[in-house]
């Protein structure tokens, strides 16, 4: 008699179809485009490659793309710092409410994100007149895109800390404080290092959706080359000018980004798994 | 309390509360220097909180708590030079074991900062002290829960603090460890000196261990004296029934004593109604011909050295369970079903209410 492979009974036949189709299914949809990508890139050498990485306007982009991400990063990581603090370590009025609020960029469209943000500071927006009379611009140039972009991204920090800081609780603060250490000290000494795994993690997931954000950039960006264009938009525009090797080229770079932010999280897992228990 | 003892702690008219409950309501106590104390009651009778209180972890909603007789109010957390040990021992768990014992000292401002050596030495005569040399290097999950409980105790005790508190010390701990950790306790309060205040809701414990009981209920102390004092002469109904379990008879006083179960019980109070608790192990049980109450032997449970003896006594709807030693029995036979007498051999009145 043949003894079944696991206590859940299956025979190897079922197991080894399953283990099959969830790896085509992941092939399929998963690395073949990837492929594709370095493969279209490199379609007419290394050579054709490396210009269009150099091209001025593939340059103004990785520029900017690198800009807005330096401002939105930092930004969201105090803000989800914030956030998560008061969510997890004090009772108020309106907290549920707030958890809610910050997960309203993963449920909204990027578009309509994106057009929120016109209809805000747009010429024809609410505080239209008033930016234009102090003839500052928003919407159409830099400050725009960083604005949706700390708008799409805000989540991931603190939705990586609300719920490793709720388990922590509040007992280790409160020992620190009454050992003697300041409100400064005990954040420095107790909860960051805490929180540290989860805290990379979360700015690494942040870092890597706004560096590729297309949909509300797109929006509030007015695709002027070389100067609003992110690196997301640039693949979009070379591509629909059939210039295909540009296009993937730059695609492959955002393609590079996904991967090594795949790596990482894989490294942080594993360290944030041994050092952090929830 | 005459007044001419010396206060290291006063906690006056001490009031909070949580929404709409009322967590303490009016607390008065005054805490003897190097005394340890036990806060004894069910839970939520507001035990926690008043430890929290003096710690100055919560901010009561009003009243005065006062350390060697100064107001505590301007106080903060970091001034009131309190070791607290949580229930859960709040261990930093990146930390190593040395490092959380020298975190007191190592947050000091610099100007009273010890050198790092002179931090290195005072760690290494705690761990001692706490009998947990050589395990400075590990971290708390490397650690049993009695290690544990000791870290956080050496950890409090770093900051030299002119008054130790204990939030439910052995509540985490099986029982045996529980009660080793419980002598030593009562060995390192007797070295240091040091006043300590602890919580716990085992009466076992706070009677075992501390110099004086303050029972607690419902946001209120109800009694406060020594392990004797409290268990002799309970001053509530409450007392009587959470020392030892007890139960409740309605009696009549009359000329300065009332008939309890079978015995006359003399009493302070004026003739009329009266409750008459009765301990479990206070309860007389002889075989049928002797003078008593007479009562049916229910069941009959043996647990350790005691056996538990469940009666039906007429006009009582619950059972009563009686205590009594297994060596008084040894050799007689109890008969589930038969009639057994009993005698109350003390019991404690207190007007009906």
């Amino acid at each position: 008699m043949r003894i079944a492979s696991s206590v859940t009974g299956e025979s190897a036949l079922v197991k080894y179809l399953l283990i099959g189709l969830a790896l085509i299914w992941l092939a399929g949809f998963l690395l073949l485009p990837l492929i594709v990508v370095f493969v279209e890139a490199l379609r007419q050498g290394v050579g054709a490659y490396l210009t269009a990485l150099v091209h001025d306007d593939a340059l103004a982009a990785m520029r900017l793309t690198l800009l807005v991400s330096a401002i939105a990063v930092p930004a969201n990581l105090v803000f989800g710092l914030v956030a998560s603090w008061s969510i997890a370590k004090f009772r108020f009025r309106g907290r549920n409410f707030l958890i809610t609020i910050i997960d309203i960029p993963f449920s909204v469209s990027p578009v309509i994100s994106g057009l929120v943000f016109v209809l805000l500071f747009g010429a024809q927006g609410v505080f239209g007149a008033f930016l234009v009379s102090q003839k500052i611009q928003i919407i159409f140039a830099v400050p725009g895109i960083v604005l949706a972009t700390i708008f799409v991204t805000f989540p991931f920090v603190a939705r990586q800390l609300i719920p490793l800081m709720q388990a922590q609780g509040i007992d280790e603060e409160e020992a620190a404080l009454s050992l003697g250490a300041s409100g400064f000290r005990t954040f420095c000494l107790v909860t960051l290092p805490n929180i540290k795994w989860a805290l990379f993690y979360g700015v690494l997931l942040c870092n890597a959706r706004a560096m590729g954000e297309f949909g509300a950039v797109s929006v509030v960006s007015g695709h002027i080359r070389g100067l609003t264009n992110t690196m997301p938009l640039h693949v979009e525009i070379l591509y629909n000018e059939y210039n295909f090797v540009a296009a993937f080229a730059t695609a492959s770079l955002l393609a590079l980004l996904a991967l090594v932010t795949l790596g990482l999280k894989t490294l942080l897992e594993r360290r944030g798994g041994r050092d952090v228990k929830i | 309390m005459s007044k001419s003892e010396p206060v290291a702690i006063g906690v006056s008219n001490l009031s909070h509360t949580f929404g709409d409950f009322p967590a303490l309501n009016n607390v008065s106590l005054d805490v003897r220097p190097g005394e340890l104390l036990a806060l004894l009651g069910p839970s939520g009778s507001g035990k926690t909180t008043l430890l929290r209180a003096i710690a100055g972890l919560a901010r009561p909603d009003s009243g005065v708590i006062s350390f060697q007789g100064a107001d505590a109010e301007g106080l903060s957390l970091r001034d009131r030079r309190v070791g607290f040990v949580f229930q859960q021992y709040a261990l930093f768990r990146h930390m190593t074991v040395a490092d959380n014992i020298g975190f007191g000292l190592r947050v000091r401002p610099r100007r009273r900062r010890p050198t790092r050596a002179a931090i290195a030495s005072r760690v290494a005569e705690l761990l001692a002290l706490v009998q947990l040399d050589g395990l400075g290097s590990r971290f708390p999950d490397q650690l049993s829960g009695g290690q544990r409980q000791r870290v956080a105790l050496a950890r409090a005790l770093a900051i030299e603090p002119q008054v130790l508190l204990l939030d439910e010390p052995f509540g985490a701990l099986d029982a045996k460890v529980r009660k080793e950790l419980r002598q030593w306790l009562r060995g390192l309060h007797k070295e240091t000196g040091l006043t300590t205040i602890f919580v716990t809701h085992d009466q076992e414990e706070a009677m075992e261990l501390a110099d004086r009981v303050v029972i607690m209920r419902e946001g209120r102390v109800e009694q406060v004296g020594t392990p004797a004092e409290i268990y002799d002469a309970p001053a509530t109904p409450f007392v009587c029934d959470f020392l030892g379990h007890a139960f409740r008879f309605s009696v009549a006083v009359q000329g300065g004593s009332a008939r309890v179960l079978g015995a006359d019980v003399a009493t302070k109070l004026a003739d009329g109604p009266a409750l008459a608790y009765v301990r479990s192990h206070d309860v007389a049980v002889a075989p049928v011909e002797a003078n008593g109450v007479a009562a049916r032997l229910l069941a009959l449970r043996g647990s350790g050295a005691s056996l538990a003896l469940e009666f039906a006594l007429p006009g009582l709807s619950a059972p009563v369970e009686v205590l009594c030693p297994r060596v008084n029995v040894a050799g007689e036979d109890f008969v589930v079903g038969a009639d057994y007498v009993l005698t109350a051999r003390a019991a404690h009145i207190f007007p009906a209410p």
